[in-house]
């Protein structure tokens, strides 16, 4: 029996929108995934939860414009922790395309802007947790 | 717990008087029925027919299905005494003042807020030298959530988003060389509890200014609903004792804010999570019934609440049942105020409101086709008879606005009031048999949900038992389905997806050192203080909290002394304990 792959979730600071992490947890669970979702957390929660619960991949929400502050600063703690370069990040929220190229520079493997759809998350995370 | 008391709906059914003036003269009726009839047999085709009633399919929208086409007989009891009246008269339907925007235009009060109080300072000067006429103040997380910029919990996130307010004197720095007593100033305190807390700065400030607060003019949200159902955060107060600082809030205000609206009923940020058209008001409604209900125990009276209760409605893609439903709501009111409520004062049966148009109905890509929609957006807000706007700006999918996609939206405003003429006849569209039609529809199921939740228990208990965040979820949920599925076509996302490459936007980029000179400043502050008087107020504030009375003077004391906003939020926390939400997921 194929393992289940699994995905930790959670609001990235103190983001107040949740609509799109509630969305994407419900379209990784239809897809055949385990999914935690965890809330709002800080980086350093974020990377204590993914130790615990050991996830491939690991997905924040961010709205509020913290995503490159908290970003780099889940990255740092991520690599820190040892959860890097196994564990897959991905980002969704509200950034410029400038920011998303940045984001993606900084480790975060998924990047998705508003817009993103339901194919391109699960596909995404797929392809990216087989590699 | 389900309620047998009587419902809205039950209500003002039994208050409907006897036999009115119908408009329609039953022989013209008769003689457009029989036309009508052999119209649809001898010139529509057989396909349109069959599918005669249709529902636009739409983002937020709330499928009602709409006829081919609408003819007297859709509004065959319209009785224009009744159902309608005339502007400024009773039951309200074509607008709230006789000469509305002939009078006065809606107010051009679009958002400010980034970086520390002196940035947003500069974009709300800007806005007003561009011709704005109402200031709005948006916050950054932190101060939204109700903890200090230099809490371990704000870190990355200061001043990003809206402005960081930590205390009274960043509230006299947002304010710099503007005058209170000359301004209307909303101040989007979402919830109930955040308001308890900032609004008090505002009030310390006015008294630091010499202003008496009988001068001060401008609203705050303050609805259980932001705090507690439609965010996202990681400290909740219960919902009762969310509700009890709400309505601590209204009554405090109504006292001793006279000018000030104490209360604009969401609206906007319940839509924007994710509900239809229908039950962003049904909720409102049900707020507003609840807190009247509530303040009338506590001695005031309706017709000293009506005239300073108001509404924040959010304007979506649906053009005329955005229109339809800002008059079906003000009827709606008009009508909850003087048959369940007894209200005399015809103020207080006024429905006034601020809007904002959607922003999750605008996209990343090809971000100027949201100048477009935007514009369609304001205009059914014009024809809908709002009291105030904002156009939400272009690069919405992107970052707080830039400066000129800010003044794009002012200037949407000012196109629609300058230019287009519609201002200067009063509920322009009145009368249109598929408007009027539509403004019923949209009255009854809105009546129909609001009962829907009072017999839940009332809107508190419906918050308590998770059903309203059930209704919402499952209702993005589906959109997001019919979005996949093509149901929902949206240009530039699943219709009409072009390849060029469009130039890029220019991006708004946050001030430096934003948390850095917060820090420090709340830093140096918390040395300077009367810490002895912080202590006693903090404690003042913990006794009202576990009181019965209301929290505000006690809060407003701690605002002068200058407490913190986070300081006095662990208070909140102590004295009310946290609430678990019930989870979306």
């Amino acid at each position: 029996m194929e393992r289940k792959i699994k995905v930790l979730l959670a609001k990235l600071g103190l983001d107040v929108h949740n609509r799109g992490v509630i969305t994407v947890a419900k379209e990784l669970r239809d897809a055949g995934m385990e999914v935690v979702y965890i809330g709002n957390a800080l980086p350093e929660q974020i990377v204590a939860a993914a130790s615990q619960e050991d996830p491939d991949l690991v997905g924040v929400s961010s709205l509020g414009g913290a995503h490159l502050s908290l970003g780099q600063m889940l990255i740092d703690q991520a690599k820190a922790a040892g959860l890097l370069p196994e564990t897959v990040f991905m980002i969704g929220g509200v950034f410029s395309p400038a920011d998303a190229q940045k984001l993606k520079a900084l480790g975060f493997a998924g990047v998705f802007p508003p817009g993103s759809g339901r194919e391109e998350i699960v596909g995404f995370v797929r392809q990216a947790v087989a590699a | 717990m389900a309620s047998t008391k009587p419902t809205t709906k039950e209500i003002l059914a039994r208050a409907a008087g006897g036999a009115g003036t119908p408009l329609y003269n039953p022989q013209a009726l008769a003689g457009i029925k029989a036309g009508f009839d052999a119209w649809r047999e001898s010139s529509v085709r057989p396909a349109d027919r069959e599918a005669w009633a249709q529902a636009p399919a739409t983002v937020l929208g709330s499928e009602i299905p709409r006829n081919m086409l609408y003819t007297p007989l859709d509004v065959a009891g319209l009785d224009y005494a009744r159902h309608l009246g005339n502007s400024g008269q009773a039951p309200f339907t074509r607008g709230v003042h006789a000469n509305m925007y002939r009078g006065r235009r809606f107010t051009r009060r679009q958002l400010a807020g980034y970086g520390g109080p002196e940035d947003t300072n500069q974009r709300i000067r800007f806005l007003l030298d561009h011709g704005a006429t109402g200031i709005s103040i948006i916050f950054d997380l932190p101060t939204i959530q109700m903890y200090d910029s230099d809490d371990a919990i704000a870190a990355g996130q200061v001043g990003m988003s809206g402005v960081a307010i930590d205390s009274v004197e960043d509230m006299d720095r947002l304010f710099a060389d503007i005058a209170l007593d000359q301004v209307t100033v909303s101040l989007v305190t979402h919830y109930p509890s955040n308001s308890a807390l900032l609004f008090p700065m505002y009030l310390a400030l006015a008294e630091r200014r010499g202003i008496p607060w009988e001068a001060l003019k401008g609203s705050i949200q303050n609805d259980v609903t932001l705090e507690e159902v439609v965010r996202s955060g990681p400290e909740y107060i219960p919902p009762r004792d969310c509700f009890r600082v709400q309505c601590d809030n209204m009554e405090f205000i109504r006292r001793n804010v006279p000018q000030w609206n104490f209360q604009t009923l969401n609206g906007y940020n319940l839509r924007e999570f994710g509900t239809s058209a229908v039950t962003e008001m049904a909720v409102a409604l049900a707020n507003l019934v609840e807190s009247m209900e509530e303040l009338i125990g506590r001695g005031l009276t309706a017709d000293d609440l009506g005239q300073r209760a108001a509404f924040f409605w959010s304007i979506g893609n649906d053009f005329f049942e955005e229109v339809a439903r800002i008059r079906a709501v003000r009827r709606l009111y008009g009508r909850i105020m003087t048959q369940r409520f007894g209200v005399t004062n015809p103020r207080a049966a006024w429905m006034r409101c601020h809007v904002q148009t959607s922003g999750v109905s605008l996209t990343r890509s090809e971000p100027l086709n949201n100048v477009v929609r935007a514009g369609f957006h304001a205009l059914a807000a014009v024809l809908g008879g709002a009291q105030s706007l904002h156009v939400d700006s272009y690069d919405e999918a992107y970052s707080v606005p830039t400066e000129e996609a800010a003044l794009l939206s002012l200037r949407t405003q000012q196109i629609i009031e300058t230019e287009t003429g519609v201002c200067e006849v009063v509920d322009p569209l009145g009368g249109s048999f598929y408007l009027e039609a539509l403004t019923n529809e949209l009255e009854a199921r809105i009546l129909d949900e609001l009962a829907e939740i009072e017999r839940k228990g009332g809107y508190v208990a419906a918050v308590e038992s998770g059903w309203l965040q059930t209704r919402i979820r499952d209702y993005f949920h589906r959109e997001r389905e019919r979005m996949e599925k093509g149901e929902i076509r949206v240009v530039g996302e699943n219709a009409y997806q072009g390849e060029t490459k469009l130039p890029e936007i220019s991006v708004f980029e946050y001030p430096e050192g934003v948390e850095e000179r917060m820090k420090a400043r709340l830093g140096e502050l918390r040395l300077r203080r009367d810490n002895a008087a912080v202590e006693a107020a903090l404690k003042g504030l913990e006794d009202a909290c576990r009181g019965g009375g209301n929290l505000l003077p006690a809060s407003v004391q701690c605002a002068r002394v200058l407490c913190s906003e986070g300081e006095m939020f662990k208070v909140f926390k102590r004295a009310f304990g946290l609430w678990r939400p019930p989870a979306l997921w």
